[in-house]
């Protein structure tokens, strides 16, 4: 058994060591991270328990939803399809990545009210696991990626580091949206309805089924989309685009910020958090 | 390794509770923008005291029973000792491993096997996979269900998923062991079984704190008593005087 052997808890001491009781939670759930796996593994394979395709239903569900839509839009914008196709299902699976670890990230918490009003497991173990979850429903979708890179043979021009580098910042970005989600949800109740209402706008806001270049005078709404640049930063180098030098600026500039000051919140809430539950 | 142990020092616990009407975003800011920050926010949150100044001092080789009515805090208590809910005031610290057996249904997944929940219950408990690999045949045949195993667990009976709980959940090894209530698992035959199983925990775990109402088990299992009311603690007592104790 690889847990901690001792534990202390203590009465408020201020921010300083509810800081320091914060860092330990995340080092705890980093020791552990296996087992956020296997949490993750297991939603995953429950959700699909039963049914003859199992996890590959998450592949063939979104595989018809890119190509309708790809053959509806390029129809309908007048575009061709080499092009379209793999631009929109590109956008669908990676925006999918941010809205599922944002949108599931206000349960984390609250699904969990069980294990963490009796044990002493890290709560980031939560949040690990939602956003592991997410990162497996990534991989299934990877093969209609793969799919459609190859048939419209975008390998030559396509980026694979830098788009890797791109997954690595949208993941780093959307884990503190959905620790934040975790937290504000198990406080409130109404924040889950915001959230998915949130995301649903920013989806039709940020250019997943539409070209950006059809944005003209209107580019400053997109430089202000932070969405936009976590998509940005997956898709163009796929797609044998360049990304602009000012989205990476965007995004670890949201990731440090944004993950600063999610921890601070979190440090502030964790010794409560049981108990909004 | 070093001997279990458990010291609690004037542990207090406040439930802030919030009511159906705090949890709305709609009301917080509707109060706050009409009476102002603090002391709205205050409006909507009610402290309840649900330990007071409790001390404890444990060590390997005691087995503490408490008693106490519903609501005097002895399932606080045993959440606190598990490190989920934190002291507002005072410490609380444990050395050993601690494996809560507070509820039995304890991340079992309906829909999933008997093998399945096995395992995951195990990975809660802090067991590796490996581990878990290595003593699943053990496990499975201390449930005594056999092939059901491979079914999911809500095709089972009661008593059958009670078995599959506790099964899993004593598997894990620990130097402190926290019981809420003694849940009745299974027919006789399996209660015959689980009551050696929790003898042999309870020896190898260094120390345990049980809460029940019934007094032959506490006779059972436990050497020492103590008494929650409201909140507050009686002094530890041997078991011996559970009578008196009871009486007061």
């Amino acid at each position: 058994m690889e847990t901690a052997t001792h534990m202390l808890r203590t009465g408020q001491r201020g921010a300083l060591f509810q800081f320091q009781m914060a860092l330990r939670d995340l080092r705890n759930s980093f020791q552990r991270i296996g087992l956020a796996w296997s949490l993750a593994w297991h939603d995953v394979a429950s959700r699909y328990r039963g049914s003859v395709l199992g996890p590959f239903w998450i592949t063939l569900s979104m595989g018809l939803m890119v190509l309708g839509i790809g053959f509806l839009y390029a129809s309908l914008f007048d575009l061709p399809l080499h092009q379209f196709l793999p631009y929109v299902a590109l956008g669908i699976v990676f925006f999918g990545v941010l809205t599922g670890t944002i949108n599931e990230g206000c349960d984390t918490f609250v699904l969990a009210s069980g294990m963490l009003s009796q044990t002493s497991l890290p709560m980031l173990t939560f949040v690990w696991r939602t956003v592991f979850r997410n990162v497996i429903n990534l991989g299934h979708h990877l093969v209609i990626v793969i799919a459609m890179l190859t048939y419209y043979s975008y390998w030559p021009t396509a980026n694979v580091p830098l788009a890797l580098l791109g997954v690595v910042l949208m993941v780093l970005n959307a884990s503190w949206m959905s620790l934040m989600a975790a937290i504000a949800s198990a406080r409130y109740r109404d924040i889950p309805q915001i959230v998915v209402s949130v995301m649903q706008f920013a989806m039709f806001m940020t250019p997943v089924f539409w070209m950006p270049s059809r944005f003209g005078k209107h580019q400053i709404f997109l430089d202000l989309n932070p969405f936009y640049h976590l998509l940005q930063a997956v898709r163009a180098p796929l797609l044998g685009q360049p990304v602009q030098a000012q989205s990476y600026l965007v995004l670890i500039a949201m990731a440090v910020v944004g993950w600063l000051v999610t921890f601070a919140i979190f440090a502030r809430t964790r010794r409560r958090l049981v108990h909004y539950l | 390794m070093t001997a279990a142990s458990i010291t609690c020092t004037d542990l207090t616990i406040r439930f802030p509770v919030y009511g159906a009407d705090a949890k709305s975003l709609k009301k917080a800011l509707a109060r706050a923008v009409a009476v102002g920050g603090a002391l709205g926010r205050h409006a909507g949150v009610t402290d309840v005291t649900a330990l007071e100044n409790v001390n404890l001092q444990l060590k390997a080789g005691d087995r503490l029973g408490l008693i106490g009515h519903n609501g005097s805090g002895k399932t606080t208590l045993l959440r606190a000792l598990s490190g989920a809910y934190e002291p507002d005031e005072g410490s609380i610290e444990v050395t050993g491993r601690i494996a809560s057996l507070l509820d039995l249904s304890l991340g079992i997944d309906p829909s999933a096997t008997g093998y399945e929940n096995i395992r995951l219950r195990c990975r809660i408990g802090g067991m590796s996979s490996k581990q878990i690999d290595a003593r699943m045949d053990e496990i499975a045949e201390f449930t005594g269900l056999g092939p059901f195993l491979s079914m999911p667990v809500k095709t089972y009976s009661a008593g059958m998923k009670g078995r599959v709980a506790f099964a899993a959940a004593t598997a894990v090894e620990c130097d402190v062991l926290l019981m809420d209530e003694w849940i009745a698992v299974g027919d006789a035959d399996f209660q015959k079984i689980a009551h050696k199983r929790l003898l042999k925990l309870v020896e190898r775990a260094g120390i345990l704190v049980l809460a029940t109402h019934e007094a032959p088990l506490l006779k059972l299992y436990c050497n020492k008593v103590m008494k929650l009311e409201a909140g507050v603690a009686s002094e530890i007592v041997d078991i011996r005087k559970l009578d008196q104790l009871l009486e007061s």
